[in-house]
């Protein structure tokens, strides 16, 4: 489904130093790694968002920089993509926020009268109540809610495809497991192919059928969940057990005591 | 000694290479923008009610200080006007005076000023928050275009509010600057009206307003350009602000004195 062939990008110093991987159609894919290793230069070149220097990125068959903008465009409509600070417009309220995800041409017309509807269901589909937020600006909304709001918003157009970067970041323990359940539930629901990056990796082990690691510009892993788990590489044992010890600090330093 | 010669000579021609790399690739960069901009206009992408809503924000938020800044430049051209005149030549003198320097000069220019910081500089933090907080990638994610969206109705709107201010900067600076040569000179009404035709050429007024289109369009095109290119976080923001503010200023300065050889011969 989506296709990444000897990507390279730099920017003052590589980030991306020849990153081959695949995600396969319907799975959920976890993408781990230290911070600066390149993960969401690696998912936003998956819309076009970042050009790699070097390399081809193919969704669903079809090459992200090379297929011209009419292919740019269909693939895009096929990705819903979830933000890391859920990058919600400041001046349109939670409706057109989430009207947003929703190619223009289903805005006119007799799908325009439906197009309402359809960002009342997706506001539904993350748990939100829509009488109580549709009106409301992004400043009024809580952490959590904006990032439900984000979600709706990658969801509303029906998406093939879903990625998620970084989507619990800045979320207490309570929302973050909220926020998890949210991405499995959607995922199987909407029968999306989801590729996850995350800093929460048990919360990824946990989730996703395949993960990969980067580290130094390249995939130091890719396979399943307990192939990760039990891997002999001291460099991916290290991060594994870095990463435990940060999430039992996270939780230790929890106010909300949740453990 | 040859050696301490050639370094500041070579010190000075590459910090020039340098400018000169970053003005071409501002300028093409800014040309880019445009082009898109245009596209987007000519294809109907742009939303009208933005534009208006973009010409209320330039416009009529900002007639309050255009309005203080044309009245304080009509009124410190009659005081020094009549101060040097007096004596010397005829006081009716005056009138043509503050006319041509508000037509020509302050008028335009100073409401450009104005609006490099109130408009200019808000375009160019609002873009770049955007920016940092990835509301334009989203855009594009979203398969909408930001330059249609964002770009395109500031720039109109921007060259479609100017002319107006500037017409009644122009106006409201002429009538306080006759105020204030009565109070201050005592030269009368109908004398610093004489004094005011004696000189006037209606081409004066038409260099007002193509000045005032000018700037009009070039404010909200680099405070665009400038946000889009915005990197960096919250500090890449304020530096990306101030670096546009000194480039449009910069910008009128340099047009101002490019359009008296073009269009006051």
């Amino acid at each position: 489904m989506i296709r990444y062939e000897d990507v390279y990008k730099a920017f003052d110093l590589p980030v991306l130093s020849g990153v081959t991987m695949s995600v396969h159609e319907g799975e959920m894919f976890a993408l781990f790694g230290p911070s600066g290793t390149g993960k969401s230069v690696l998912l936003k070149s998956t819309i076009g968002l970042i050009r790699p220097d070097r390399g081809h990125v193919r969704v669903a068959g079809e090459s992200v920089f090379h297929g011209g903008k009419g292919t740019l465009e269909r693939i895009r409509r096929m990705v819903g993509y979830v933000f890391q600070h859920s990058a919600l417009f400041d001046s349109l309220n939670v409706h057109d926020n989430v009207l947003m995800g929703l190619p223009e041409d289903e805005l006119r017309g007799e799908r325009g009268a439906r197009a309402s509807r359809r960002v009342w269901d997706a506001l539904e589909l993350v748990n939100l109540e829509p009488t109580q937020v549709l009106a409301k600006l992004p400043a009024e909304l809580s952490g959590g809610m904006k990032k439900r709001v984000g979600i709706a918003r990658a969801i509303v157009g029906h998406p093939k495809i879903l990625l998620w970067d970084e989507p619990t970041t800045g979320l207490d323990p309570v929302n973050t497991a909220a926020v998890e359940r949210l991405i499995v539930r959607l995922s199987r629901e909407l029968e999306t192919t989801s590729l996850l990056v995350t800093h929460d990796v048990e919360g990824g082990l946990e989730m996703c059928d395949r993960v990969a690691m980067l580290d130094g510009g390249l995939v130091r892993f890719c396979g399943s969940p307990e192939e990760f788990r039990e891997s002999p590489d001291p460099v991916v044992q290290a991060f594994v057990d870095r990463a435990a010890a940060e999430a039992a600090l996270d939780l230790a330093g929890d106010p909300s005591g949740v453990a | 000694m040859n050696g301490a010669v050639a370094r500041p000579v070579t010190g000075f021609l590459g910090g020039f290479g340098r400018v000169a790399r970053l003005v071409v690739e501002h300028a093409g960069a800014m040309g880019q923008l445009l082009w898109s901009a245009g596209l987007a206009t000519v294809r109907m992408k742009v939303s009208f009610r933005e534009v208006v809503t973009q010409m209320y924000v330039m416009g009529i938020q900002s007639l309050p200080i255009v309005l203080v800044t044309a009245s304080l430049a009509g009124i410190v051209t009659s005081q020094q006007g009549g101060y040097q005149f007096q004596g010397n030549l005829p006081l009716y003198v005056l009138g043509s005076l503050v006319v041509q320097t508000m037509v020509l000069e302050m008028g335009p220019v100073l409401t450009a000023v104005v609006l490099v910081g109130r408009v200019g500089a808000r375009i160019t933090a609002e873009l770049g928050t955007m920016v940092v907080s990835e509301q334009i990638d989203a855009y594009h994610s979203c398969g909408r275009d930001p330059v249609a969206i964002l770009v395109a109705p500031r720039v109109i709107a921007g060259t479609l509010a100017m002319p107006l201010l500037v017409a009644i900067a122009d106006v409201v600076g002429i009538l306080v600057g006759m105020f204030a040569a009565k109070l201050t000179t005592g030269l009368g009404y109908e004398a610093f009206l004489y004094g005011a035709r004696l000189f006037w050429h209606s081409w004066d007024l038409l260099y007002s307003l193509t000045k005032a289109f000018a700037f009009g369009f070039a404010i909200p095109l680099i405070s665009t350009h400038m946000g889009l290119r915005t990197g960096g976080g919250a500090a890449g923001v304020g530096s990306q602000t101030t670096a546009a503010v000194m480039f449009m200023t910069l910008t009128i300065l340099v047009l101002d004195a490019m359009l008296p050889p073009l269009m006051l011969q």
